[in-house]
């Protein structure tokens, strides 16, 4: 027992002189653990859906989306900026719920950026390597979903900041354009965030199935639009225009020809689906339960609901319990995805 | 000096009890380069999942770098590094980018962790190629940035799982040099291997294990004493110095394949007799060894003596 290991503190064998090697230095400092980690990975999997780090080629389709889904908001204030002066800037051509319906087009960036950010780690068996960290499957999930839906959530939020400054500057008045439009300012956060995570953990949970990116991609695609077009399908064939209550609604009167200086008009669709009282008349998409089952609407469902707090989308529109159901269809989607990716990370075995 | 690991009474089923990995296995190893060596299916990969805290023993206890891993299973593996045996490497991107988002992931704050993945990777011999990506690198540079991955964060103890697999023999050698530079550094190791050649020529401490039991632990030097046994080449006179010695000295001899001899020896003074019988018998000495027991005899079964 002579051979005595040298202790790691004084730097081992080099400074006994005997052999000089150069090229390791310990670490002083202290370590994040469990929260650093999962903040590196959650910063890492960041870069690597918006491609810094990367080639071009890598780079190009996440901006270009982004610029995508941000050319309508810059549009629409510039449209309103050479028109101020006129009646036509009385007309809200894109409300903020709708404008939450055009970051749908994100929905491309999710399906190609949640495979893209799972399939790989199972793919190259990275897994045991992050798992050797202070990081638990938890952790993984959080960091993964968290990063997709931050990306999608920012890229949708942008825009509509753009469109709500824009506004803001263009109108008469700042100050009343705010105090006119409070609401937004929760309802648009909400709603995106609403958005972002259900879209963030269907594609999570489906690229956590398979090692292959491009099969991940095709299901939630497959997915999202088959459940769409089963939905349409049966509330066209069991459901009935009608809304179940008297409906109001709003209408730019150019769309039929009228006077743009007559402002909005509007009528009311009675209970037995008839208007009632106006003189134009609107053709519903006849509305069903099942509208619920459509996936892909289920986010602007629940965005209606937070909105305007009825559903008005199609399908759904005017359904008795039909917001209940929108919630009840968007929580066993997110919480399913979850429970789904939680159970193909657990790495902890019990 | 305080154990670097001691396992105690460590014992992990699989299949419902059907599979025993681990079978009570007890043992205390101390700072240094360790090779646990065993066969394949051995427990080697049970005990290292045990030691990161991946998987949970059905008893026993196991503590490392001053930590219970019962108690502390996340803790531990900030302590900890790991190499897996197979490829595990993200092949798009650069061996600099993944060493040190490792390295963060390992808890080090971004700027160490890039400074580190550079000195790191300089160590291990990939200064040049550390830009590029993975997907490009030969075998034995994929082992390097694994190897380097597992180094980034400073850890306690290092587990390297088959660290030589797959590579050819030059490449070999330069893993087992870089894994003795590593315990010229002062940083511990733990090398899974079969390979009892890669053990004995790099590693200061063996731990053996089969079918989950320990065979035997402790110092590479002191298991590896002198086996007693005495060999002498006298140039293809072999059986001509086995008749002298059974003559003169009494001692039963016998001749190798090679034409060399072996005998047993039971201290020095029989050496100096053996010697100056050669002399007198007018033998050629050519070459005197004390043959040594290798770790493939002790794993056999052979013991020392």
């Amino acid at each position: 027992m002579t051979a005595v290991p040298p202790s790691r503190t004084t730097g081992g064998a080099a400074s006994a002189g005997a052999v000089y090697d150069r090229g390791y230095r310990p670490y002083d400092g202290t370590l994040g653990g469990r929260p650093a980690a999962r903040r590196a990975l959650y910063k890492a999997s960041i870069r690597r859906a918006v491609g810094l780090r990367r080639s071009w080629r890598q780079k190009f389709f996440p901006w270009l989306l982004l610029a995508v889904a941000s050319v309508p908001a810059i549009v629409w204030v510039g449209v309103a900026y050479i028109t101020r002066n006129t009646p036509a800037s009385a007309i809200e051509i894109i409300t903020y719920r709708e404008y939450l319906g055009v970051s749908t087009a994100l929905l491309v960036f999710v399906g190609l950026a949640a495979p893209d950010v799972l399939c790989p780690d199972r793919r190259n068996r990275t897994l045991p390597l992050l798992f050797s960290r202070p990081l638990t499957g938890t952790d993984y999930v959080v960091a993964k979903v968290g990063a997709i839906a931050s990306v999608v959530f920012l890229f949708s939020f942008l825009p509509q900041v753009v469109l709500y400054v824009g506004q803001m500057l263009v109108s008469d008045s700042a100050r009343t354009y705010l105090s006119d439009n409070l609401d937004v300012l929760w309802q648009v956060p909400v709603g995106t965030a609403a958005f972002s995570l259900y879209f963030s953990s269907l594609a999570c949970a489906i690229s956590s199935l398979t090692t292959r990116r491009l099969i991940a991609a095709a299901s939630l695609l497959i997915l999202l639009l088959a459940s769409s077009v089963f939905a349409a399908g049966l509330s066209e064939s069991t459901g009935a225009p009608a809304r179940s209550d008297g409906f109001e609604v709003e209408i730019d009167p150019e769309t039929f020809g009228g006077d743009p200086n007559d402002g909005p008009v509007g009528g009311r669709i009675g209970s037995d689906g008839q208007v009632t009282s106006t003189d134009f008349y609107v053709v519903a998409e006849p509305s069903s339960a099942w509208g619920a089952a459509n996936l892909l609407a289920v986010p602007l469902h629940v965005r209606d609901l937070i909105f305007l707090g009825e559903i008005r989308e199609p399908y759904l529109a005017g359904v008795d319990g039909g917001g209940a159901l929108a919630l009840g269809v968007y929580s066993v989607v997110l919480f399913g995805s979850l429970g789904v990716l939680v159970w193909r990370y657990r790495w902890l075995e019990s | 000096m305080a154990p670097l690991a001691e396992i105690v009474g460590l014992t992990k089923t699989y299949a419902g009890g059907s599979v025993r990995a681990l079978d009570s296995l007890t043992v205390s190893v101390e700072p240094g380069l360790i090779g646990l060596v065993g066969a394949n299916g051995a427990g080697k990969s049970t005990l290292f999942r045990i030691l990161l805290g991946l998987s949970q023993p059905d008893a026993g206890s196991v503590r490392v770098a001053g930590i219970d891993v019962g108690d502390d299973p996340i803790g531990v593996r900030s302590r900890l590094g790991f190499m897996p045996e197979h490829d595990c490497l993200p092949t798009d991107q650069s061996a600099a980018d993944v060493v040190s988002m490792l390295g963060e992931l390992a808890g080090l704050p971004p700027h160490d962790a890039r400074q580190r993945a550079s000195d790191i990777l300089d160590l291990v011999g990939l200064d040049e190629a550390r830009f590029r990506p993975i997907e490009g690198f030969s075998t034995g540079m994929r082992q390097r940035t694994k190897l380097a991955q597992a180094l980034v964060a400073d850890p306690h103890l290092v587990l390297l799982d088959e660290p030589t697999a797959g590579l050819d023999p030059a490449g070999r050698h330069e893993m087992l040099e870089l894994v003795r530079r590593l315990g010229r550094f002062g940083i511990s190791v733990l090398m899974a291997t079969h390979l009892l050649d890669d053990v004995q020529s790099t590693c200061d401490q063996v731990v053996m294990i089969d079918g989950g039991r320990l065979v035997g632990a402790g110092r590479t030097d002191d298991l590896l004493e002198s086996s007693g046994v005495l060999r002498v080449d006298v140039g293809g006179r072999g059986r001509r110095l086995v008749e002298v010695l059974g003559h003169t000295l009494g001692i039963d001899a016998a001749v190798l394949a090679d034409g060399s001899v072996e005998l047993p020896v039971a201290d020095d003074s029989t050496l100096d007799a053996v010697v100056a019988a050669v002399a007198d018998a007018g033998l050629p000495l050519h070459a005197l060894s004390s043959r040594r027991a290798t770790l493939d005899g002790l794993f056999l079964g052979e013991g020392p003596r």
